[in-house]
């Protein structure tokens, strides 16, 4: 379709509204630096509140954004292959999967770098599995929806039998993990997934585009000249890989991964979810999830996961209403 | 006449029911060629595997002389227009969204919309009568108004055939004749070739310049209406008694049902014996 510039003008004040939570982020806290400090900090002036703001905050500021931002990709490409707003990667088992692997390494005493590769492995090795029962029909919609759930379902249950026969304490981290959680984290981990969307970026750039053909059934696709199910495999491939890259690092964090694309999708008030405003907004309520994560109860820290879903859950429920009563 | 789009020995089946075996046909260019037939006689199948929508288990389908299968599905796209019989309309897409689908094989995703595109958009959207339809959401359109966008669609497509399947099925009469005017301005003002599956012999007999008749997954006959469609032709695809009469508008061949041999109302009751 001709240019249009909602979709930019969206991802422009998202990108703003995303560097100011960040900067908001770098700022509030024990101790509190004024935002004026925190720029001067960070480009490099040398100011007393280097170490807080350069080092404590933000590895896990960016590590926020950076997860967020794969969240939302990975949400999108799993929606429209799924043709589902609800699919999200733990409806496909990458998390489960994900969290077995990562549950299993934590309770039977393997080194801690070991876990998240483990994890990666886990969600990879789970959607592996999806793929394989879900192929017979070209990995319909609905067919890939099902071998999703039942994957899922399986390995949760795997989960809890691991957890409950683990040591308490290894079962309570392996808990912490799951609901997903940025505490003690940082450059690393966001390296990680910063990485694998820099190496993904190629195909994410094919699959932007390739995203308006997924909306039509595949008849129509194929008479358009599309090839549907090469295309669906490569779309719901690249989301897979994301979603398992990121939860490996952060956990379960995949109510973002649900919410981002509708709510990115209203905005631009397109037909489907945009790959790159979701993947902003994405990264928006991940850096303000865990803001709010480490500041509403302070000195308590809630875990990033349990806060998208208390900010994410009520607003998706806001922006359907909204959407319903404009239409009728 | 030169066949645009043929069938070689064509089998195909779903599962394990063959439902065409071994059909061979030839379907004119430039002209409007209507398929018809009872249900499950196989031509939706036939439609379908012309479309490449379906693959057949043996035989070939030609296009130009050129076996479509060994065609990249983007050069097929170009020359061959496709409508399935109930697209799925996306969720809040506009009518002028939609219409740009059709330009898909001329795009990539590095060059994604060339004023050659923007000019194809307004001429199908002007042609199928949608241009103030155009900022609409195609899910709130009407079914008629639908099926406009979607040939539309096609249309944008700039290619010299256009497949459709059963077309007017779930549109009222006014609708029906509506795009039946559409696909017949196509084929005479654009010089398109159209294919398409209807169930209404008479709308069939009124529109087509090539009639191809169907039963059991065979062709029984093919030709103008006026050379073939005739009260022993109906009688041998559709197994019904009737009258063939000019129709008085366009005088094509009008088929007129016979009064069935078993009344429709339940029969007197049968008077007892030995009474």
């Amino acid at each position: 379709m001709p240019f249009r510039w909602r979709p930019v003008v969206v991802a422009g004040v998202l990108l703003v509204l995303l560097l100011v939570a960040v900067v908001v982020s770098l700022s509030l806290g024990t101790p509190y630096v004024a935002p004026v400090d925190v720029l001067r900090s960070l480009s490099g002036a040398g100011t007393p509140y280097d170490l807080v703001v350069r080092d404590l905050r933000l590895p896990r500021a960016v590590l926020a954004a950076v997860a967020g931002a794969a969240f939302g990709v990975a949400g999108t490409l799993i929606q429209s292959v799924a043709r589902n707003p609800l699919a999200s990667p733990d409806v496909i088992g990458v998390t489960q999967g994900a969290g077995l692997a990562a549950t299993v390494a934590l309770t039977s005493g393997a080194a801690a770098v070991l876990v998240a590769p483990a994890a990666l492995l886990g969600g990879l090795a789970a959607a592996v599995l999806v793929f394989a029962l879900g192929a017979r029909h070209g990995l319909a919609a609905q067919r890939f929806v099902l071998a999703g759930v039942a994957v899922a379902f399986a390995l949760r249950a795997l989960i809890e039998v691991v957890m409950l026969t683990a040591d308490p304490i290894d079962g309570l981290r392996a808990q912490l993990w799951l609901i997903g959680t940025l505490a003690g984290k940082g450059w690393t981990e966001a390296a990680w997934i910063a990485g694998t969307l820099v190496a993904l970026l190629p195909v994410l750039l094919w699959a932007g585009w390739a995203l308006r053909g997924s909306v039509l059934d595949d008849d129509t696709a194929r008479g358009i000249g599309l090839r549907p199910v090469a295309r669906r495999i490569g779309l719901a491939g690249t989301g897979v890989l994301a979603a398992a890259a990121v939860t490996a690092q952060v956990g379960a964090v995949d109510f973002v991964a649900l919410v981002a694309p509708q709510v990115a999708r209203r905005l631009v008030r397109a037909e489907r979810p945009p790959l790159l405003c979701a993947a902003l907004l994405g990264a928006l309520l991940l850096v303000l999830a865990d803001l709010a994560g480490r500041r509403l109860f302070a000195p308590t820290q809630l875990p990033a996961g349990v806060l998208t879903a208390a900010i994410g859950g009520p607003y998706l429920i806001f922006v359907l209403l909204r959407t319903r009563g404009r239409r009728s | 006449m030169t066949a645009l789009l043929s069938t070689r020995d064509l089998v195909v089946g779903y599962e394990d029911r063959t439902v065409l075996d071994g059909l061979t046909l030839d379907l004119p260019a430039d002209a409007f060629t209507v398929i018809v037939g009872p249900n499950a006689c196989g031509k939706s199948t036939l439609l379908r595997t012309m479309a490449r929508l379906l693959t057949p288990r043996r035989g070939a389908v030609l296009l130009d002389g050129a076996a479509i299968r060994d065609l990249p599905t983007r050069d097929v796209a170009r020359r061959l227009g496709v409508l399935p019989q109930s697209p799925l309309v996306p969720e809040g897409i506009t009518v002028a969204d939609l219409v740009g689908r059709g330009r898909q094989p001329y795009q990539r995703w590095w060059r994604q919309w060339s004023t050659d595109d923007g000019r194809a958009v307004d001429e199908a959207m002007r042609l199928a009568d949608v241009t103030g339809l155009a900022d609409r959401a195609v899910d709130t359109l009407s079914g008629g108004q639908r099926q406009r966008v979607w040939i539309a669609m096609t249309l944008a497509q700039d290619t010299d055939a256009l497949l459709l399947d059963e077309p007017t099925t779930f549109l009222d009469l006014a609708h029906q004749v509506e795009v039946l005017d559409l696909l017949h301005r196509l084929r005479v003002e654009r010089g398109r070739t159209v294919v398409a599956v209807l169930h209404d012999l008479n709308q069939a007999a009124r529109y087509a310049d090539h009639l191809v008749a169907m039963r059991d997954g065979a062709m029984v006959a093919a030709g103008p209406p006026r050379d073939i469609l005739t009260a022993d032709l109906v009688r041998a695809v559709f197994g019904l008694d009737c009258v063939v009469v000019p129709c008085p508008v366009t005088g094509a061949p009008l088929v007129v049902p016979a009064l069935s041999q078993t009344p429709a109302t339940p029969a007197a009751p049968v008077p007892r014996k030995g009474t």
